[in-house]
């Protein structure tokens, strides 16, 4: 039996609701077949008050083993450094934060909010908001670069805007069975059997890609998302096209561009006006490249593709 | 030349390429430096009469040859499709040439 605190912080609940849609396997298969046993969660908990106060203190002092503490939203740290504006439990959320990090033998965020700060921690940050153990790239956070847990890990970060409830799940499951020893994490401790390939990888619009036929206009089921409309496919690093959201399809297959919600980075240029949904160029040419591709090699990429791209290429070819 | 541009795309080609061949100024700069001066040039498109071809071609400073030191024109462009040789960003939606270029051009 593995004990498992959830607490949010400055969140908007959308991984809690990730996590209750999950399938492979769901919440409840971590109860009743992985032997998760959630003591507290912010839509399952049952405590209240003094009571949950108790059983917070129980997990600081080692009363209750704490085995996988989960962290959902960023970190409040205003104002002035108290806190204060995310109380929880009568306390600031971030003091109990730096109590059952130290407590637990596991700690895992999930979100972009908890892993490196998400939207809340966008310039100008108003909250000062920050991950466990990412203030965007940057190492540190609010454990600070050297933390690790009592099992001698640091954060495992799984981010997401929200996080696919998948990825959540299985993570805990490896945990809680005793193989988070097989998680490999990368330089931004996200789990590299999700975060290793591309969120282009499996994405229906490859073959458009391929050829440089564009996408002009959302839910075209026509064209590559990535040379107009912003999309960040190639060089943001998820299994959406992998690992499929209800099972269904992904935003690419849809025809909404993946705005990168899994780096560090996101939301990217701090939304400024006109940078949401459409490719940043310069004199034409993208900005953000995909990963490991230059300038020059782009464009004779591209002058290539184009003149051998097919007919199809150009027609929807996904007739209903 | 009618001022009613034809519908049939072949036609229409021939149309907007005895246009540009006549002349016709259009407003080859400044060239888009932001996605913002970007969108304002599409604004300024979509506020036309969609039968006003000359305007597109004069708002998006269409070019009847390439430009520029490297010479971009629209077979590179991504938004022109090779086979039906049309500009498929939808405000302008005109057929083009392979060598023609305009100021909404990108890779």
């Amino acid at each position: 039996m593995a004990n498992l605190l959830w607490l949010q912080g400055g969140a908007c609940s959308g991984n809690t609701m990730s996590f209750l849609n999950a399938e492979e396997p769901s919440a409840c298969d971590l109860v009743t077949d992985f032997g998760i046993n959630i003591l507290w969660h912010p839509s399952l908990g049952m405590e209240l008050g003094d009571n949950l106060q108790r059983l917070l203190r129980a997990c600081v002092s080692g009363e209750i083993p704490l085995d996988i503490f989960v962290f959902e939203g960023t970190v409040v740290r205003g104002p002035d450094g108290t806190g204060a504006w995310n109380r929880f439990a009568g306390r600031p959320m971030k003091d109990w934060v730096a109590e059952l990090a130290q407590a637990a033998q596991y700690v895992v965020a999930i979100g972009d909010c908890a892993t490196w700060g998400g939207i809340p921690a966008t310039a100008p940050n108003p909250t000062d908001s920050t991950g466990l153990q990412f203030l965007k790239r940057q190492k540190g956070g609010f454990l600070g670069a050297d933390f690790r847990s009592k099992a001698g890990l640091p954060v495992i970060n799984i981010p997401g805007c929200p996080a696919h409830p998948d990825w959540v799940t299985q993570i805990l499951v490896a945990v809680a069975t005793g193989r988070a020893a097989d998680i490999r994490l990368d330089d931004f401790q996200r789990p590299k059997t999700f975060f290793a390939s591309f969120t282009q990888t499996g994405c229906t619009r490859n073959m458009h890609f391929a050829y440089k036929v564009s996408a002009t206009e959302f839910g075209q089921r026509k064209g590559c998302l990535f040379y107009d409309l912003g999309c960040r496919g190639p060089m943001t690093h998820s299994p959406c096209n992998r690992i499929l959201w209800n099972r269904q399809s992904s935003k690419t297959r849809s025809g909404m561009p993946c705005l990168g919600c899994t780096e560090p980075e996101f939301p990217f240029f701090d939304l400024a006006p006109g940078t949401v949904f459409k490719t940043q160029t310069v004199m034409g040419v993208p900005k953000d490249l995909p990963e490991g591709v230059d300038k020059t090699g782009y464009i004779k990429l591209t002058v290539a593709a184009k003149a051998a791209a097919p007919k199809w290429a150009e027609e929807d070819i996904f007739v209903v | 030349m009618s001022d009613r541009p034809p519908r049939d795309p072949d036609a229409l080609r021939r149309y907007i390429a005895e246009l540009l061949a006549s002349g016709l100024e259009t407003e080859t700069e400044p060239m888009p430096r932001t996605e913002r001066e970007f969108a304002e040039i599409l604004d300024q498109l979509r506020a036309l009469d969609p039968e006003d071809v000359r305007g597109r071609l004069v708002i998006a400073g269409f070019l009847d040859h390439p430009y520029g030191p490297e010479q971009q024109r629209c077979q590179e462009c991504i938004y022109y499709l090779v086979h039906r040789r049309w500009c498929d960003i939808p405000e302008i939606s005109l057929p083009c040439e392979p060598d023609w270029w305009c100021r909404l051009w990108r890779i």
